[in-house]
């Protein structure tokens, strides 16, 4: 016997979870499947939420150590990883936990199991204990999100460990190598590091988090640099021999050592692979290109009309607070609104030491764009804030366009960067020119002045700098 | 250094809504320097070739013949050397702005002028299927209002904002939305009538399929608009013409000698001059609310004229302070620039009142279509003798026909009378015309 119902959910990460509430607020019948026991998908369980737990430890652990300089000294910290970790889970377990009750009083109902399509109208769920329902829909929405590339040449080894992994800090002392200089591998560096581990970090292109401008990554890879063993930029693995005493690798790029290294454990973060190769689609007629990606229109519909797919599985970037969006606006679209995709801009975010944000246009795309561009840098070096929390290698740098003068993105860097940058994301979507968030008052002293600082750079009209001569920075 | 690739737009139409690509005049790869003709369009009133801004090679051709264009459309990519790009300037409107300057078409032909109010009501709101891949992200306008755009199925780009820097708010949405909707009720726009059924005309008999003419195809719209939404009544008369016949031929063997051809057709133009002083409600527009009538102190009379294309009509402007053979005189030259193709959509704007004369084929009457946003136009058939009762007896009078095709929510049925009466009034005895 098969379960009726108007709308099915494949997912239930934040995109899929917000679809599917959404849609059982507009007044469908909604059903969820999640693989996992716990709701919330990567995000909440193996993502952003444990990563960030795990993180404001670290920070307030290295913060604690800075405070020396300014004549307050703390105890080397005693860690009790297993606590840390159970404090981490309980974080996650109050979130996800959250969300099934969130789906409870929406009367969304959740089936735990693996979703294959069988046809364009039903999917059929396969239970933990091997049972196997049919689930008979009108509408789909494929939010099944995406999983870490490995690298084939690989060996099965426990002590090589993915992002999921490295989240349970099985061990935090010795050596790690972070194959990857991304978001993913530098946050979890972040944490090894501050817990005791020597990082060393490979990465191909020519900085460390490729999707930035340079001048905005400059003062992380600088304090990392000096904190870590080693960075090794166009650089890549080409083997790892598992031994007893050690993971022998050998490197092979420019700033690389010719002799292989030893290391005690590896985190591989090189990437995520979406996985829309997972549900069978081709039984609905859904297409799936061979990287795993569903393509949609503005509306998320894919090419099968009453089918959507969102959030990491329809392309990059893959990002909670893209899927999110997207999910509202395939159950608003399924429950008859003409809603579209519509957003300029979708901010990126390291929760690296300091952290890096941007969000719109960078340096980088612009040029490749040609599009005419001018810009305007503040160093926090000159902001009192960034001072007194002894922080001044932060930078806040506006992109504008030269006709227009509208601002079309933004790089930050330094603490909070990723709180700071919604402001020029707002910016972007209401077509504010530089002079509007120059003229908009930001409260003294924070780093949120540095925004509209950057702004009287570009405009030619700042104080806090001495800029002779040369009006504004401009590009082109 | 690096080539930079640069868009070439649309430029500024002076207002009309979109037009036509008829013809590409470049292809990818070709070498063009600034002024080369990229594309003609065709807008309502003429075709003009665009030339463009930058010099450079063209990258990539976005338009195709049949697009519809609006102001600010990319229409090709070119990749534009570094010497260049210092003089790239924003884009020229090389239609003129300021109708007086001649206009850089090669061929231009026109039809029926249209004012420019209504060329912004013909901004028919985009049905929502078209916007769905269709990006806003060059619109200034916030998410807010982006949103509500896609839900009433507005294209933003038809909107200008009243906010900061043009920046579009949701009043300006609502009330680009309510004008349109107030149009549609006020019966401009009007959706057309059921489909006609289609015919295999094959089957009765041998047939062949000809294009309409351009002109046809774009007039033909605006006599069916004008025709459906203008309520029409003709009021037909005859005016005594054979003292003014006598005039004309007496004085034209003379004119013959100046080379002035003085025709029927002028001395009509005098006397509708004078009767629209007296009537000036005729010599009137509806505004775009349809509340007020806007008087002109002006006498441009349109004067349609037949050519091989198809019907236009060129404008002859203060026909008051003009003399007979000035009149004759300007008359003959606009026609030849009619048939010519040479007319510039200057020259078939601004007209008061149009004359429709089909006097020198022959028939008795017909019933000229309004030409909006005028309100009355006059058609004139071929004169003839007739027996006329007179103080008691028939005498042969040349008599000229009238058919006055009035707006009845102008002109109500008494004036229409009183119009075509006082008309025939001023043709009977010319002299009256200098009363």
């Amino acid at each position: 016997m098969s379960i009726q119902t108007e709308v099915v959910v494949i997912g239930s990460g934040p995109g899929g979870y917000t679809a599917a509430f959404r849609a059982a607020d507009l007044g469908k019948k909604v059903i969820l499947i999640e693989r996992y026991t716990s709701l919330g998908g990567v995000c909440l369980n193996v993502g952003c939420i444990p990563s960030k737990a795990l993180l404001h430890a670290a920070k307030v652990i290295d913060e604690a150590a800075e405070l020396s300089e300014c004549g307050v000294q703390f105890g080397k910290p005693t860690i009790d990883t297993k606590k840390l970790v159970e404090w981490k889970n309980s974080v996650v377990a109050k979130l996800t936990g959250g969300v099934k009750t969130l789906a409870k009083v929406r009367k969304v109902e959740v089936m735990i199991g693996v979703a294959q399509f069988v046809s364009d109208h039903e999917i059929e769920v396969t239970m933990k204990d091997g049972k196997k329902e049919i689930v008979q829909f009108q509408q789909a929405i494929i939010a099944v999100g995406s999983r870490p590339v490995t690298l084939p040449f690989l060996p099965e080894d426990p002590r090589i460990i993915d992002s999921t992994g490295a989240l349970e800090l099985n061990q935090v002392s010795g050596n790690m190598l972070v194959i990857g200089g991304g978001i993913i591998g530098l946050e979890m560096a972040t944490v090894y590091h501050t817990l005791g581990t020597d990082i060393t970090v490979v990465e191909l292109m020519d900085q460390i988090i490729p999707g930035a401008d340079q001048d905005v990554v400059m003062p992380l890879y600088k304090r990392i640099k000096g904190r870590y063993k080693n960075i090794y930029l166009k650089s890549k693995v080409t083997k790892v021999e598992a031994k007893k005493e050690g993971l022998y690798v050998t490197f092979e790029g420019e700033g690389a050592p010719q002799k292989p290294e030893k290391f005690d454990r590896i985190l591989c973060a090189v990437g995520r692979r979406a996985n829309g190769d997972q549900i069978n689609a081709a039984k609905a007629g859904v297409t799936v290109d061979d990287r795993g990606f569903i393509a949609v229109d503005k509306q998320m519909r894919t090419n099968v009309p009453h089918i959507y797919a969102i959030g990491d599985v329809v392309g990059n970037p893959m990002l909670a607070h893209k899927a999110m969006p997207e999910g509202r606006v395939a159950a608003e679209v399924i429950a008859g609104l003409k809603h579209y995709f519509d957003a300029k801009c979708i901010a990126s975010v390291a929760y690296t030491d300091p952290e890096v944000a941007w969000v719109g246009v960078t340096e980088n795309e612009a040029k490749a764009k040609s599009i005419k561009y001018a810009k305007g840098v503040f160093p926090w070096a000159a902001s009192g804030r960034a001072l007194s929390i002894g922080r001044s290698e932060g930078l806040t740098k506006l992109i504008i366009d030269e006709t227009t003068h509208r601002i079309i993105g933004a790089g930050i860097v330094g603490p909070n960067a990723g709180e700071l940058i919604a402001e020029v994301a707002l910016a972007i979507e209401m077509g504010c020119d530089a002079g509007d968030v120059a003229l908009t008052i930001h409260p003294h002293p924070t780093l949120s002045e540095t925004i509209a600082l950057a702004a009287e750079v570009f405009e030619g009209t700042i104080t806090d700098l001495y800029m002779p001569k040369k009006k504004m920075d401009k590009v082109g | 250094m690096a080539l930079a690739l640069k868009n070439i737009t649309t430029p500024d139409l002076g207002g009309a809504p979109d037009v036509t690509v008829i013809e590409v005049l470049v292809k990818p790869g070709d070498k063009i320097d600034v002024d080369t003709p990229i594309v003609t369009f065709e807008s309502d009133k003429a075709t003009m070739e665009i030339p463009t801004t930058d010099a450079g090679t063209v990258n990539e051709v976005k338009v195709k013949v049949g697009d519809k264009v609006a102001n600010g459309s990319v229409l090709i990519t070119i990749e534009t050397g570094v010497a260049t790009e210092s003089a790239a300037v924003p884009l020229a409107v090389k239609e003129p702005k300021q109708p007086e300057k001649s206009v850089p078409e090669k061929s231009i032909t026109a039809t029926i002028e249209e004012p420019k109010t209504v060329s912004q009501s013909d901004v028919v709101i985009t049905p929502p299927e078209t916007l769905i891949e269709q990006s806003m992200s060059d619109v200034h306008a916030g998410p807010g209002v982006r949103r509500l755009a896609r839900e009433l199925g507005v294209n933003l780009a038809s909107i200008l904002g009243s906010g900061p820097k043009q920046r579009i708010l949701k009043e300006d949405l609502q009330e680009f939305v309510k004008s349109q909707l107030s149009q549609l009720q006020s019966g401009v726009n009007a959706p057309s009538l059921s489909a006609l059924p289609v015919i295999d005309f094959s089957k009765f008999g041998p047939i062949e399929s000809q294009k309409l003419s351009r002109i046809k195809k774009i007039s033909g719209n605006h006599l069916k608009r004008n025709w459906a939404m203008i309520p029409h009544v003709t009021q037909f008369g005859e005016a005594d013409i054979t003292a003014m016949e006598d005039f004309r031929q007496a004085q034209k063997a003379e004119m013959d000698k100046q080379r002035v051809k003085l025709t029927p057709l002028v001395f009509i133009m005098k006397a509708v001059v004078a009767s629209l002083k007296v009537f000036p409600h005729v010599n009137a527009s509806l505004d775009a609310t349809g509340e007020n009538l806007v008087m002109k102190k002006y006498f441009h009379l349109g004067v349609a004229v037949d050519t091989p294309d198809g019907l236009v009509v060129p404008v002859i402007r203060d026909v008051d302070k003009k003399g007979l053979t000035d009149l004759a005189d300007e008359l003959a030259q606009v026609s030849e620039k009619a048939r010519n193709k040479q007319l510039t959509p200057y020259e078939m704007q601004g007209g008061c009142f149009s004359i429709s004369s089909l006097g020198g084929i022959g028939g008795t009457a017909f019933t000229p279509i309004i030409n909006f946003p005028e309100v009355a136009i006059l058609g004139v058939s071929k004169s003839s003798y007739k027996p006329v009762y007179q103080d008691g007896t028939f005498v042969p009078r040349l008599m000229l026909p009238l058919s006055l095709s009035y707006d009845h929510r102008v002109v109500d049925g008494a004036d229409g009378a009183r119009f075509i009466v006082h008309l025939s009034n001023m043709l009977l005895d010319i002299r009256n015309l200098l009363l």
